[in-house]
């Protein structure tokens, strides 16, 4: 990795993108945004992959060195056929966010449906089979990523609810994962900066000393579509509602081809990360919604850029 | 009542409106709609009013024979200036619902603020004063009831989230924490009402099932047209709907339906359920306060056999 001021906080792998159309051992239209966890001796990635029908489902990709990548040879969730999940993922599943938690993986994601997306949220104990939990919000919500512990006795998320075009950042707290309350708004899109239009959730908060970390998405609009790029929060250990800080800046932008042309341009969208012993954060993003990238930074950069902004 | 077949099911009392601003002791902007109870003979609505400045506060209204009522001088509700109120009730509070549960009235109502409308839970006991139990709804949810009794064991409430213009049921075991949602009835192509639904009155519980009055939205080129329709939901599994009226049970045509603030609305947030007779009382385009009068197996009728108007 370069210690030279990159043109982003994060620094993009030179093989990048790391897992695309090429690499899918079935026929279909795109593979992007996925998260990610250290399983055994494995990096292992849920990615979404949209059918060439035009809906999404998962797949599983796994490494042993977090940056080369083999994609199962089948799929491994697909949207419900039947029952309350099959009404409501009907257009696919999408952007799942795999958290550890009470030892085992709950993944929320999104259910699309004529109804509008809604989250829903799904665990495993071993990425080959899992068990459907419930889905947890109202229609009109997306991008819930779970703490990956419980505070005050209470699990916490955040979501994002579109409301009337309005995209804030909330959070919301549960017992027992299934029914949830007390619900308040975090961030809201800040006028003229990069994330203007709207923000949303990304990776699953990350602990720190200084706080939980959230890799958020921030949209701006423009007249030809919408630029996504990836900024910082720190959120309070003890009181998560509170934010202690914001970046000022994007710390990873649309820049490289392969993030600028595909079937939906200018977009970086993370859903997982990993955080290595040696504070090395490797960040699965996707890139275009047509392929997945890596780009790879210091806990203490990400730190220092949301602290002293 | 007349029995001859009626321009619609729901037939307007001659008195109406029975509450317009010139009943007020205050100024204000408009009056939109009113929730109603009954208790120990005295009717009470609570009534949605918009200040001059322009934002809402709920206010009591009185009367012992449910035609004529006296507006209290100050409000039951209004924007708190608490917690986590002061931000979600900014610019109001409107649209309540009273529904009894045991030995509380439970209010629920739209918090309204710059984050977008999102319902929030009060308890009275005397209608003297309310206690705010919480902000119950994720964001761009209005319209929520709740259902008088559990169901299975649990409290129910239906809702109309943005996403979908549809009314929707959710659930809980302690009113605090929500969940399980599920589409109940969503807007239909070509009728009446196309473009958004969401629940009026709260349910009541019919040998059929839950009689559910919701309102309907037909948009037009010079705006939207709201009417009032019934459903029937099944008794323990209210997301199934047993049936829905094709046609409105009452449509905005008089003057004082068709003039004001908001024009062409007829909207009710609150029905007083008298043996066989049902007082619908309804906002009448945002500017007073109506009521109608049906009886109850004529809306069962409307649901089961809607007649075709052609």
């Amino acid at each position: 990795m370069k210690k030279r001021i990159g043109r982003d906080l994060f620094h993009r792998w030179k093989e990048n993108p790391i897992i695309e159309l090429e690499d899918i051992p079935f026929r279909c239209n795109t593979v992007f945004n996925g998260t990610a966890v250290k399983y055994g001796d494995e990096y292992l990635i849920l990615l979404r992959i949209e059918g060439q029908q035009g809906y999404s489902f998962f797949a599983l990709a796994r490494s042993k060195d977090g940056f080369h990548f083999t994609v199962d040879e089948k799929p491994t969730l697909l949207p419900a056929k039947e029952g309350l999940f099959g009404k409501y993922e009907e257009f696919g599943i999408e952007d799942p966010r795999a958290t550890f938690i009470d030892g085992t993986y709950y993944i929320m994601y999104t259910a699309t449906s004529s109804h509008g997306p809604r989250i829903s949220l799904v665990r495993t104990d071993d990425f080959h089979t899992f068990e459907r939990i419930a889905l947890i919000s109202e229609p009109g919500n997306k991008d819930g990523v779970l703490f990956p512990e419980k505070i005050d006795g209470l699990y916490v998320r955040l979501d994002r609810p579109i409301g009337h075009g309005v995209g804030s950042i909330w959070i919301s707290y549960s017992k027992d994962l299934k029914s949830w309350g007390h619900s308040k708004v975090l961030i809201t899109p800040r006028q003229g900066h990069w994330d203007s239009y709207r923000v949303g959730g990304s990776v699953p908060p990350i602990r720190t000393d200084q706080g939980w970390l959230e890799i958020y998405h921030g949209v701006q609009m423009t007249p030809s579509g919408p630029i996504y790029r990836a900024g910082i929060l720190l959120l309070d250990l003890e009181d998560t509602s509170k934010v202690i800080s914001r970046s000022d800046v994007p710390s990873l932008s649309p820049r490289e081809e392969y993030e600028r042309i595909g079937d939906v341009g200018n977009v970086v969208f993370p859903c997982g990360a990993i955080v290595e012993d040696d504070g090395e954060v490797k960040l699965y993003y996707g890139a275009a919604d047509t392929s997945l990238c890596l780009a790879t930074t210091k806990i203490e950069y990400l730190i220092e850029s949301v602290m002293n902004k | 009542m007349k029995k001859s077949r009626g321009r619609d099911i729901v037939h307007r009392w001659k008195g109406n409106p029975i509450i317009t601003v010139d009943d007020l002791s205050f100024q204000c902007g408009d009056i939109r709609n009113a929730a109603a109870v009954k208790i120990a003979g005295e009717y009470i609505l609570l009534i949605s009013i918009q200040s001059l400045e322009g934002f809402y506060c709920i206010y009591p209204a009185r009367s012992p024979d449910g035609y004529y009522f006296v507006v209290d001088d100050k409000p039951i509700m209004s924007p708190s200036q608490e917690g986590p109120y002061a931000v979600y009730e900014e610019y109001g509070v409107l649209d309540p619902r009273i529904v009894q549960i045991e030995n509380s009235y439970y209010i629920s109502y739209d918090a309204y603020g710059r984050y977008g409308d999102r319902l929030g839970l009060a308890r009275t006991n005397d209608f003297q004063s309310v206690e705010r139990l919480g902000l119950i709804s994720e964001p761009d949810t209005k319209c929520g009831v709740l259902f008088p009794r559990k169901i299975k064991g649990k409290f129910a409430r239906l809702e109309r989230p943005w996403e979908g213009r549809s009314i929707w049921i959710t659930y809980s075991d302690d009113l605090e924490y929500w969940g399980s949602s599920e589409v109940v009835l969503t807007p239909r192509g070509g009728f009446w009402d196309s473009d958004r639904i969401g629940v009026a009155a709260p349910p009541v519980e019919i040998d059929n099932g839950w009689l559910a009055l919701y309102y309907g939205v037909k948009q037009t080129s010079a705006g939207p047209l709201i009417r009032i329709g019934a459903a029937i939901l099944d008794a323990n599994n209210p997301s199934s709907v047993i049936s829905r009226t094709n046609i409105p049970i009452l449509s905005p045509r008089e003057e004082y339906e068709r003039i004001g603030d908001v024009p062409n609305i007829v909207y009710t947030c609150g029905a007083i359920y008298e043996s066989d007779l049902v007082k619908v009382y309804y906002g009448a385009a945002n500017s007073c306060i109506c009521v109608g009068i049906v009886e109850i197996q004529d809306l069962v009728n409307a649901c089961f056999k809607s007649e075709s108007e052609f």
